[in-house]
């Protein structure tokens, strides 16, 4: 990806109206008792476009960010927010995506990962209650809504960030210059 | 180059694991801190034009998720609607009896206990994750909301003020795995603390009861306030909490625990209403 001032501003914007709109909506609504978790496909996208540089600081951003405005302790979301990004963004290095599933499928595999993560910080450090069975259910289903949202948010920010993807200025560049050479 | 930028990731990496830790380190325990309080402020007006924004969205989706439920309740709410109406005979006896002893000992209606000043506010953000049960509310310090100040909804205590800032508060839910109430069981007052079951908003667990005393499916739990050596309990008492739903003698006896569900209804927030000022217990 090619950072420059203009999709640096894009990316903030991005990630500041995913994160109120993860509090303010997502959160707050639920389908079958469990609200859907974007911020993790958010970070898997982010990885997924931009390789494990744009990833890992994306995801530490938007834990950061999620952590002050719910005044919790800092650090904990970025931590497993960046690890998230770290791997789509390895995803991205390593292997070609050749089919429109990968996308939401790792956005579901990665909002598990994610998940299972809050929990391990979260056990680390230290929970004075017991834990029901129904927190696995609602890992799964937000993996599920991962699966669903996952696509619609990788294509819209393909789209708003295209100027800045490699593959796609490429693309575009050979376009231009066969219709140049026709 | 290849090298270099490989290099280069890797330390932006590390970096950030490393500020995480550290993050976790200094803010940990902490109620708020400056960055917190600065960003917060920041970000209020925003998260509260999203959130009024949102708002009919957040109803739709709602809407069809309680559909969904109410579908599924529909058989059951009729067996019950019948016991129901028998009840509400009764009740309305019990509550023209109640009116009477009010009026002969001049007692409060309001459920706000006396003493408190009712701060009126919005919830603005929800934590996403299972794991963290609590929300961020629009008023904070500068509207008198300040650490520990209990609060309700329409149907009862919903948790308690955590951390503050000028402009917006976290409030804890009773479903926080941190949140511990001390209560006691209406009418026999039986005492125990209302510990959450992480992941299940609908249930709590009233623990640590008198083994030797019996509790009973369907009697309301409310807040005890106690009061001992200088130290006291941080929400008043008679917050009503909620209704017993499984009370086998069995977990009585051999775990001392009860199964309640809330009163409030904590995984629909919306308006709530924080307890300032007051003396606690």
């Amino acid at each position: 990806m090619i950072v420059t001032s203009k999709i640096l501003a894009r990316i903030v914007a991005i990630v500041i109206v995913a994160v109120l709109l993860q509090l303010s909506f997502f959160s707050r609504v639920t389908l079958f008792h469990v609200s859907p978790d974007i911020l993790p496909a958010l970070v898997v996208c982010f990885g997924l476009l931009g390789g494990t540089m744009t990833g890992v600081v994306t995801g530490f951003s938007v834990g950061f960010l999620v952590d002050c405005l719910l005044i919790e302790t800092l650090g904990a979301g970025s931590l497993v927010l960046l690890t998230t990004g770290y791997l789509a963004g390895m995803f991205r290095e390593r292997f070609e995506i050749h089919s429109a599933l990968v996308p939401p499928l790792l956005c579901m595999g990665l909002t598990l990962f994610a998940e299972l993560g809050f929990g391990a910080v979260q056990v680390m450090l230290g929970i004075d209650a017991s834990i029901s069975s129904m927190v696995i259910g609602d890992m799964l289903l937000k993996s599920i809504y991962a699966f669903f949202l996952g696509w619609p948010i990788y294509l819209g920010m393909r789209r708003a960030l295209r100027p800045a993807l490699v593959e796609e200025s490429s693309l575009r560049r050979r376009e231009q210059s066969a219709a140049i050479g026709a | 180059m290849y090298r270099k930028q490989v290099r280069r990731r890797r330390a932006v990496l590390a970096l950030l694991v490393i500020g995480s830790f550290v993050l976790l380190t200094l803010t940990y325990g902490q109620k708020s801190n400056g960055l917190q309080r600065g960003v917060s402020t920041i970000f209020s007006p925003l998260q509260s034009v999203s959130d009024r924004a949102l708002k009919p969205a957040r109803d739709l989706v709602n809407w069809f998720d309680k559909t969904f439920d109410a579908r599924g309740e529909n058989g059951k709410l009729k067996t019950e609607l019948a016991k129901v109406r028998k009840e509400a005979v009764d009740s309305d006896v019990a509550i023209q009896e109640n009116d009477q002893l009010r009026k002969l000992l001049s007692l409060d209606r309001n459920v706000v206990p006396s003493g408190y000043d009712p701060v009126t506010t919005r919830v603005t953000a929800r934590s996403p994750t299972v794991w963290q049960s609590s929300v961020t509310v629009g008023a904070g310090s500068g509207d008198g909301v300040s650490v520990d100040d209990p609060v309700i909804s329409g149907y009862g205590l919903v948790g308690q003020v955590s951390a503050v800032t000028p402009d917006s508060a976290q409030v804890t839910l009773l479903t926080d795995h941190e949140s511990a109430v001390a209560a006691k069981v209406v009418p026999d007052g039986t005492q125990g603390v209302v510990k959450p079951e992480i992941g299940n908003p609908e249930q709590l667990i009233l623990d640590f009861i008198d083994s030797s005393k019996r509790v009973h499916r369907g009697e309301p739990v409310v807040t005890s306030g106690w009061r001992s050596e200088g130290r006291s309990s941080l929400y008043p008492p008679n917050l009503p909490v909620g209704e017993i739903t499984r009370a086998s003698i069995l977990d009585q006896e051999a775990i001392q625990q009860v199964e309640l569900r809330p009163f409030a209804d904590l995984a629909n927030l919306d308006l709530l209403q924080v307890l300032t000022g007051g003396s606690r217990g």
